[in-house]
């Protein structure tokens, strides 16, 4: 299964404070850790919520908002995307992470094709997995 | 440049509700859009937060806290990663995507970070081990 690990915002990354040495040190041989166990698929960091802005939906209307955005411990800072044989297992990758501090990192499986049923057609799934194949070779 | 864009949560992605079949057609509709412009770079959609769970971190305590999560409109349901040339025209590409919900929703539009942003305050050794890791998983 695959899952998604979220970092949270804090002040610093809102401020756009650059993590210090020691723990970029120790996040990269994590990283390092991850890539060897074949776990790690994906990952990235965002900019500061200030050089992003929010679309509302509804019915047919479009409202803009530019960012910052306020509920900072709410606000995404990065993410990691995992591939791992059990829900349990992501739980003890994460426990390993440098993370101090009150941190507080959300875990949430992703979900996978057969999770839909019924709702996804034999041609939905074709069309499905020639997206991904697609943007899988773009991302590459 | 790349972003990420966020699908928020509402009551009916937490409660599990199964998309409609339009939703799921439209949204198809639109990833193969997104595809043959060479803007999509990867996405997920994400399990209801009850199916998820949180590491807490504090000096060397691991405290885990299993969802659901209460604050569901700041949660993450869905995102993709895009390749765009500009912030505006990630913008113009939101404004097309099918209301992604049943009823009133937000998308987060966030730029990610290229480790080139961080100029001088990167070490060439930090930027080489993190080009390395980023070419080993192969997303960007």
């Amino acid at each position: 299964m695959r899952v998604m690990v979220l970092v949270k915002a804090n002040k610093d990354s809102e401020a756009g404070v650059m993590p210090d040495e020691d723990l970029l040190t120790r996040m990269g041989a994590y990283n390092e850790e991850l890539v060897k166990a074949g776990v790690l698929l994906a990952m990235d960091g965002l900019h500061p919520s200030a050089k992003g802005l929010r679309m509302r939906f509804d019915g047919a209307k479009r409202t803009l908002t530019d960012g910052p955005f306020a509920e900072t411990k709410e606000l995404l800072a990065g993410f990691w995307i995992w591939q791992v044989r059990s829900f349990d297992e992501a739980v003890e990758w994460l426990k390993r992470a440098p993370f101090d501090g009150g941190t507080e990192i959300e875990l949430r499986p992703i979900f996978e094709m057969e999770d839909f049923g019924e709702v996804l057609t034999p041609e939905l799934r074709e069309q499905e997995e020639r997206v991904r194949a697609e943007s899988a070779k773009l991302a590459g | 440049m790349r972003f990420m864009v966020l699908v928020k949560a509402t009551k009916d992605s937490e409660a599990g509700a199964p998309p409609t079949r339009e939703l799921v057609d439209a949204m198809m509709a639109y990833n193969e859009e997104l595809v043959k412009a060479g803007i999509m770079k990867g996405g997920d959609g994400l399990q209801p937060s009850a199916k998820g769970a949180r590491v807490q971190f504090d000096g060397a305590q691991r405290a885990v806290v299993d969802g659901p999560f209460a604050e569901t409109k700041e949660l993450v349901a869905g995102y993709w990663i895009w390749e765009c040339k500009s912030l505006d025209e990630a913008i113009a590409w939101v404004k097309r995507c099918p209301n992604p919900m049943p009823g009133p929703s937000e998308i987060e539009i966030r730029p990610v970070v290229d480790i080139a942003d961080f100029g001088e305050m990167v070490s060439p050794e930090a930027a080489a081990t993190w080009d390395r890791l980023k070419s080993e998983v192969g997303n960007g």
